[in-house]
């Protein structure tokens, strides 16, 4: 009987250790993804990652429920040595995580009642389910399944219902109008619609437009003229970024050669 | 007699040629916020990216022929980030079935005195405006959600009206030329889109 007690205990014990085990590495796997992959990640693959956790844990409950599994709450683990040297063993045991089975550590791995907060909220939780009485829990229960297979329905019967509704809200709002995707297109691709010739009184510095096209003869002039063709030409690059209205421009260009001409350095 | 240094000689060759290839749609102003987060969703995790840039197109006019014609871009966000000059080229006119606009595009960076190169090459302002909006990217896909505003003085980004009521969306790759499963790639994207947006190919000569 002791025997085959022991048998049992030692058979779920290791596929637990089993079931445990896998669930870490898929834990591992999952944080290393997220930290190196964070900006990759797509929200299924993530969602893949979730469901695999919860399956694990799922076959974890069922191996803790399955019948020939002794009940682990009549076990009691007692450490019978502690001490503060480093064990070589432990921490192969445990990936390098617990160098030392002493007094300090004992209290946190071997701890059979849950954290002080958790025991709260399950006292709150059971309070609560023992004062509502069993009816109107039932109820509970009842409406919740009802929302759960509804919504299970709409999600799985697709097309047919759903479509008609988004159609008829289709029709209400139009998201685009194929006009404007005319117009914008027209306007990037060639200036449809932006105003293309520039006042001539409008000439802020930086971008001259008409203002050009009157320097352009002047500057010709200017070269023509013959006097010093290097500083007229810096003459004229220097009346261009000046704003101003473009009378202007030919008399400050004049006003340059001049000052060029009576220039000691002439070429 | 050994070869000159690399920096002497002018730059030919040994640069790919980059095609961009296009889908373009647009979304009511209505619209845009579920556009957002359905973008927020489908593309990659990242802070959507937000810019304000102001484009100005200069064209080139030859003898004859068309102009030539070259977009400069710049962040009014980032006022110290250097210009952005792009030239685009016709759009291929290959196989009706390939999905997205093809068309040879190049890209520099250039310095602030760019308006002023390009005015002493002759270039002539065509027109400008400014697109404000959001960036998106996903693998290679570059999603861009603008709007457009009309610069009502020349060279004022501050007075700005919008062009219209809507927003441009501009799906686009940077690939070399040749590859098809690009334009298969977009396509199935655009498809997530649907119906909010229907991204397709629209050729700018057909609006002209």
């Amino acid at each position: 009987m002791q025997q085959r007690e022991e048998k049992q205990l030692e058979a779920s014990l290791e596929s637990l250790h089993a079931r445990v085990a896998h669930l870490k590495g898929s834990l591992q796997s999952f944080i290393v993804k997220l930290e190196t992959e964070h900006d990759r990640l797509t929200w299924p693959s993530v969602l893949d990652n979730f469901a695999l956790l919860s399956g694990q844990l799922n076959t974890i409950n069922k191996v803790l429920k399955n019948e020939k599994t002794p009940s682990y709450r009549s076990q009691v683990i007692i450490p019978l040595l502690l001490s503060p040297d480093r064990d070589e063993e432990l921490l192969k045991l445990t990936e390098q995580r617990v160098p030392v089975f002493s007094h300090e550590i004992v209290p946190d791995h071997l701890r059979t009642k849950p954290d002080p907060e958790v025991e709260e909220q399950e006292k709150h939780l059971s309070a609560e389910a023992a004062r509502i009485g069993p009816e109107v829990a039932q109820k509970q229960i009842q409406t919740l399944n009802k929302l759960c297979s509804s919504l299970l329905e709409k999600l799985n019967n697709p097309r047919d219902d759903r479509d008609s509704e988004t159609s008829a809200l289709r029709q209400n709002k139009p998201s685009f109008n194929p006009a404007d995707t005319n117009a914008l297109v027209a306007a990037v691709g060639f200036g449809k619609g932006l105003s293309k010739c520039r006042p001539p009184g409008s000439v802020p510095s930086g971008h001259p437009g008409q203002p050009m096209m009157s320097t352009g003869p002047t500057l010709q002039q200017v070269t023509i003229a013959g006097t010093t063709g290097h500083q007229a030409g810096m003459g004229g690059q220097g009346t261009q970024q000046q704003p101003g209205q473009p009378g202007k421009m030919p008399s400050n260009i004049k006003t340059n050669i001049k000052s060029a001409s009576m220039h000691p350095y002439n070429r | 007699m050994e070869a000159p240094p690399v920096t002497v000689m002018p730059v030919t060759g040994g640069t790919i040629n980059m095609m961009e290839y296009l889908l373009q749609g647009s979304v009511l102003d209505q619209s845009m916020e579920s556009l957002l987060h359905r973008l927020r969703g489908l593309c990659d995790n990242m802070e959507p990216e937000s810019f304000a840039d102001h484009e100005l197109v200069y064209l080139l006019k030859g003898q004859q022929g068309n102009p030539f014609m070259l977009r400069a871009r710049r962040s009014l966000l980032h006022p110290t980030a250097p210009w952005h000059l792009r030239y685009l080229g016709q759009p291929e006119v290959g196989d009706k079935s390939r999905h997205a606009l093809v068309r040879n595009c190049v890209d520099v960076a250039a310095s602030h005195s760019l308006p002023e190169f390009l005015n002493e090459m002759g270039f002539r302002m065509d027109h400008e405006f400014v697109a404000k909006g959001q960036v998106f990217r996903k693998g290679a896909m570059k999603v861009v959600v603008s709007k457009l505003l009309r610069v009502l003085a020349t060279g004022n980004t501050e007075n700005t009206e919008p062009l219209s009521l809507s927003y441009l969306v501009e799906l686009s790759v940077l690939a070399p030329a040749g590859q098809d499963n690009v334009s298969e790639d977009m396509r199935s994207f655009a498809e997530q889109l649907k119906p909010l947006v229907h991204l397709e190919k629209i050729d700018p000569k057909r609006l002209m």
